[in-house]
């Protein structure tokens, strides 16, 4: 493994390449450390804004005008201003608020940067999800959720039975591009100084000036995550397909 | 099929819900100067927001000013890739494909990184040495997905053009350049516009990335704010005011595109 390592940094020397790094045992540790934390947030963040995509996209169908103008509300201030800020508010705002209230209790703050970027990040890509399926649950046709109706399902078992694994096929090319966008949109936690890979690539390049080098590693790392979502995505979307819905 | 009632000759009425958005902006305001007379520390974290108002100004111009190169460069290259990607030729949009795909799949983040420490603080162009300053690879770093983008915009623009219309044209002598630029581009401009407006607002966004870079646009002066004046009142109050700034930009511009959207959508 030394070996091969050794082996892979000297020909990338002889390309003019600095991956000497690699051979360190401390920096290559941080590194995939990174790698590993990156794929923790985009797990975590997938789960998390799928369901806020769920709850939210409940919410703007909801008949109450209040409770579905205050969803559209927060969609309309999230879609529109940036995913840092967002973060800032969260993370130094909120967060801090909190702090301060548990000081007063005598009680640290138990939410971590992690967390907080989970959250942001999920409500964020969530309301891109919500809108999706907004979308298709409009798109479920009439006449399938009366003939649903007429067959004596009640309104919940309409919405989960038929209404909703309708939608979510309708859905599901936006849902897997947002999940693309949502890899690419974990890189926002460096800033919050979350160790991801983006971060322990930046505390690297500072000690050793090879920024080129450990970006093209980023660039295929980043690529490798999209890549793997949106093939899942085909795969689902493949998996799902019904006959006479969807022309692929 | 579209119903006629919202709509006047098949055009949507733009502002109807905007009228009502536009009195619903007034009432965090109202309820925010009613809390100030009751709070001190709330009317004292006002008045230090108005005297740092004009250098948040500033900040914002940085973001709107590197939006717009960012924008006009993105632009300009993209549609060039976009061209070479549709050219028949494999040796031009091989590598206009790879160049997409690339700078699609990357985060803007890492762009940013990328263009700030890659490129140099300073060039030398003959004798003279012309600064190369931090705004200035922002910018650079921005137009890269940019531009990768708008030529996926165009290509999906052309390619929504039925292929009869290639064929007709054809057949009455224009040659592929005549085409496009006389009978397929026209129709895209009109479909580009939509996805282009939304890549604007995506990218007006993304500048407030360049506060981590050390550029002193509004995200970077609010944290100089908050870190000087030093209260809790004043730094929720600031980035708030952060937050309502990138809002009242991105909003309308969202609205219109919208606007567009279903305008296009109807006719």
């Amino acid at each position: 493994m030394d070996a091969a390592i050794a082996w892979g940094i000297e020909a990338a020397r002889r390309l003019g390449l600095n991956y000497a790094f690699l051979a360190d045992a401390y920096d290559r540790a941080s590194f995939v450390h990174g790698a590993w934390v990156t794929v923790q947030l985009v797990v975590c963040t997938l789960a998390g804004s799928l369901a806020a995509g769920v709850a939210m996209a409940a919410l703007l169908t909801s008949r109450r005008p209040l409770l579905a103008g205050a969803t559209r509300a927060f969609v309309e201030v999230t879609r529109n201003t940036p995913t840092l800020v967002q973060l800032y508010c969260a993370f130094l705002v909120l967060n801090m608020l909190i702090t301060h209230a548990l000081q007063d209790a005598q009680r640290s703050n138990p939410l971590t940067p992690f967390l907080w970027v989970v959250v942001v990040l999920s409500l964020h890509k969530g309301v891109f999800h919500a809108e999706a399926l907004r979308a298709g649950i409009e798109a479920v046709p009439r006449v399938t959720l009366e003939a649903a109706a007429s067959l004596g399902f009640d309104r919940r078992t309409l919405l989960w039975r038929v209404q909703l694994p309708l939608a979510v096929r309708f859905a599901l090319p936006a849902l897997v591009n947002n999940s693309v966008d949502l890899v690419k949109a974990t890189a926002v936690a460096s800033a919050i100084a979350v160790g991801d890979i983006t971060y322990a690539s930046i505390m690297i390049w500072t000690q050793r000036d090879n920024v080129l080098e450990l970006m093209v590693l980023l660039l295929l790392f980043f690529g490798l995550l999209t890549w793997v979502v949106s093939q899942a995505g085909n795969w689902l979307e493949l998996r799902l397909r019904m006959p006479g819905y969807g022309d692929r | 099929m579209a119903t006629a009632d919202s709509t006047v000759r098949g055009v949507p009425a733009w502002p109807r819900a905007g009228r009502f958005a536009g009195l619903l902006w007034l009432l965090p305001l109202v309820a925010v100067a009613l809390a100030a007379t009751r709070h001190p520390d709330l009317a004292r974290a006002l008045g230090s927001a108005w005297q740092w108002s004009p250098a948040l100004l500033r900040g914002f111009l940085v973001n709107v000013g590197v939006s717009l190169l960012a924008i006009a460069l993105g632009t300009a290259g993209g549609l060039l890739v976009g061209a070479l990607r549709l050219s028949p030729l494999a040796l031009l949009w091989r590598p206009a494909q790879l160049y997409v795909q690339v700078f699609r799949n990357a985060p803007w983040l890492v762009l940013i990184y990328f263009s700030t420490y890659v490129f140099p603080f300073e060039v030398n162009i003959g004798s003279h040495i012309v600064p190369f300053p931090d705004w200035l690879k922002v910018v650079l770093g921005l137009a890269l997905p940019a531009s990768a983008n708008v030529a996926e915009v165009l290509r999906g623009s052309v390619q929504s053009i039925p292929l009869t219309q290639w064929e007709a044209a054809s057949s009455m002598a224009f040659s592929r350049w005549q085409i496009l630029r006389l009978i397929v581009g026209p129709q895209c401009v009109r479909r580009m516009l939509p996805p282009w407006m939304n890549l604007y607002a995506t990218l007006t966004m993304s500048t407030a990335l360049a506060s981590l870079v050390g550029v002193h646009d509004l995200l970077d002066t609010a944290q100089i704010a908050s870190n000087t004046v030093n209260q809790t009142a004043f730094t929720v109050l600031i980035y708030f005011i952060v937050l309502a700034m990138f809002f009242a930009w991105c909003y309308p511009i969202s609205r219109f595109t919208r606007f567009l959207e279903q305008k296009h959508a109807v006719a």
